[in-house]
């Protein structure tokens, strides 16, 4: 008997996709050890630092990176600048993986996950992280509102595709708002502790200042994700859009230092700039790498045509505001001296992540990826009907 | 004793023998499990030279302060401040985010970060044994203290033992009294013979750290608001531009208009 051995199999999938996968699984598996056995089993947070990997990369860098959503929302429907609509859905789709993945990793952080929606039912109004907590879940919302034509148009349920898209404007004014809101409130999240923050970041303005910033974020996150998925999807590049993207970053930076460096020198604190050691090197590396070479790179002509500049460009400036996140959630923060304030079981006073801790947020990033691919694929995410022949303003 | 409007703790560092009684009689009465603690020492060792030698130790407790940063903190209300003193948790509605942990400028609330979902990971802090003190009766930690380095009593009254003692012996104490005014004033007031910070005690301002927070807090739905109503102004007047230019064009350009309804 003869018989046929070359193996078919079923389902072919790309190796970055078995990686994202198996990333997910081993996300699951730590997520499942800690539903179990507490937080402290995988992690090295402790009662010195109650807050850590976490918070810095999942909520704070997560949100700031889902800011260009609002930004393109606000721009093609309320101020109705229609050209840009072809960079609209993936800056959605982009903010709206963003914040689920936002909402799954806080719900591993939180203590009781089963809870999370108390925050709706019990109110303690002087409470930032409510602010928060209640503008995430409803621009969780809103998003999905803003997406749902997308995945109508994709299913052929034209109706109601055209449903959603015809009530949108609300919608989109709600979700400028709560981004408005909550991207400030991350900066006052760290308001109540001027004792432990350092000077240099702690500020009565850091509402103002993260919102500034996660404008800046949003437009490179806008020119970083056209470029990656252009040479992904092998899909032309939006040149001509990206370069009017990229002119607008250094005016929004140029307003983020005057800011930073107006109320330092305000405050009186400009004398900590050279004298804190590591703090003084965190804070020029986020400023140098995140504000003032992305300013300069950004207002050369011949940086902004460029494919593979606009892409730098974008890059350096969010690993130094990525940086900005984890300095002021994280690096910045003082902690209990561990030389009088020893508690027995607070023993633990130093604090580095463990594998498990990244583990979970790559896991649960490779998710996103993995989600954003198969939007991509299967759904109108990239070709927009109304992008051609559709008068400004019509919906 | 007089009766209490403000219930609060004295603690005297120089009485202080670190004997870790209080400790034990706190987890007795509050049945704490063997391997925490709601009242935590810490020494700063001998110092000075022989024979002048010195040393100090800190009780820490909850601070229970006049306007605590737990409660500003807290999204969902966990926390509650009784208006004779004691800041009160309730675990019925604690979610486990930790941000009162951050909040308090003390480093008071601690959390199970060795229990999973199905025993439930909360905060824990002391209490001010209102099971106690409701029924006149001292504080487990200050009723087992052997030296009275640990007092309980009326906020006012004690602030008067406080200074007294510091005018009987001015060569013993600073001229101090801890929590009298830090952080908007504390119910944990704390007397010393060596300076604060070596007690591990932060350097506070009068106005409470969550001053701030709430101003800005004050702000959000006035902000909220406005900043909505702009933004529908805006769309408004853009559409209305936008549907004038249109027509303009319908005019001149009629035949433009009709893919344009196809897709529609």
């Amino acid at each position: 008997m003869k018989m046929n051995l070359t193996f078919h199999p079923r389902f072919r999938l790309p190796l970055l996709a078995w990686i994202l996968l198996a990333l997910m699984g081993a996300a699951f598996v730590i997520a499942m050890v800690r539903y179990a056995v507490g937080i402290g089993a995988i992690s090295d947070l402790s009662n010195a630092y109650p807050w850590g990997w976490w918070i810095s990369f999942d909520l704070f860098t997560g949100v700031a990176i889902s800011s260009g959503g609002f930004l393109m929302a606000g721009l093609v429907y309320i101020l109705g600048v229609e050209k840009y609509r072809p960079l609209l859905r993936p800056s959605v789709l982009t903010a709206f993986l963003g914040y689920i993945m936002v909402a799954v990793a806080l719900l591993v952080d939180l203590g009781q996950p089963q809870r999370i929606w108390y925050m709706m039912i019990y109110w303690n109004h002087t409470s930032v992280l409510l602010e928060i907590g209640i503008c995430v879940m409803s621009y969780l919302l809103v998003l999905a509102i803003e997406f749902a034509p997308v995945v109508f148009e994709g299913l052929r349920w034209k109706k109601l595709a055209h449903f959603f898209h015809k009530f949108v404007m609300p919608f989109v004014i709600l979700g400028v708002v709560l981004s408005t809101l909550h991207q400030s409130s991350l900066g006052s999240l760290l308001l109540i502790q001027p004792t432990k923050l350092h000077p240099l970041w702690w500020t009565a303005i850091l509402p103002i200042i993260f919102f500034v910033s996660a404008v800046a974020i949003g437009l490179a996150m806008i020119l970083v994700e056209s470029s990656l998925s252009s040479r992904y999807f092998k899909r032309g590049l939006e040149i001509h859009l990206l370069e009017k993207v990229a002119k607008a970053i250094p005016i929004v930076l140029a307003t983020y230092l005057l800011l930073k460096f107006g109320e330092l020198a305000w405050a009186g604190d400009l004398g900590y700039l050279f004298t804190s050691g590591v703090m003084s090197v965190l804070f020029w590396a986020e400023i140098l790498l995140g504000v003032v070479l992305p300013l300069i790179w950004f207002s050369f002509k011949r940086m902004r045509q460029s494919p593979k500049a606009l892409l730098a460009g974008a890059i350096l400036l969010l690993l130094g505001m990525i940086l900005n996140r984890f300095n002021v959630s994280w690096f910045a923060v003082k902690h209990s001296d561990p030389l009088t304030y020893v508690p027995t079981f607070m023993s633990n006073v130093t604090y580095i992540p463990t594998l498990p801790e990244v583990f979970l947020s790559l896991g649960i990033f490779s998710a996103g990826i993995l989600a954003f691919g198969l939007a991509a694929k299967y759904l109108p995410v990239f070709e927009d009907e109304h992008s051609q022949a559709h008068a400004p303003g019509g919906d | 004793m007089t009766e209490i409007t403000h219930h609060a703790y004295l603690f005297d560092a120089v009485r202080c023998i670190a004997c870790r009684a209080c400790m034990v009689a706190c987890s007795t009465e509050n049945n704490i499990e063997m391997d925490k603690t709601r009242i935590w020492q810490s020494g700063v060792g001998v110092k000075g030279e022989f024979p002048i030698l010195q040393r100090a130790t800190m009780v820490y407790h909850c601070m229970h302060c006049n306007h605590p940063d737990c409660l500003s903190a807290c999204p969902v209300g966990a926390y509650s401040k009784r208006p004779d003193g004691p800041v009160e948790y309730d675990p019925k509605k604690c979610i486990g985010c930790r941000y009162c942990m951050n909040a308090c400028p003390f480093g008071v609330p601690h959390f199970d970060y060795d229990k999973g979902l199905i025993e439930g990971a909360f905060i824990d802090k002391c209490t001010f044994c209102p099971q106690r003190i409701d029924v006149g009766q001292e504080p487990a930690c200050v009723a087992t203290c052997p030296t009275d380095a640990l007092e309980y009593g009326d906020r006012d009254e004690l602030l008067k033992i406080a200074h007294a003692r510091i005018a009987a012996h001015p060569e013993r104490y600073l001229d101090h009294v801890y929590g009298e005014f830090e952080n908007g004033g504390t119910s944990y007031l704390i007397l010393s013979h060596v300076p604060f910070s070596e007690l591990g005690l932060p350097d506070l301002p009068e106005t409470p750290v969550n001053e701030v927070s709430e101003d800005v807090m004050a702000l959000t739905i006035p902000f909220a608001l406005s900043w909505g109503a702009v933004l529908s102004a805006v769309a408004a007047g853009v559409q209305i531009a936008n549907r004038r230019s249109a027509a303009k064009a319908k005019v001149t350009e009629p035949i433009e208009a009709k893919p344009e309804e196809q897709t529609k």
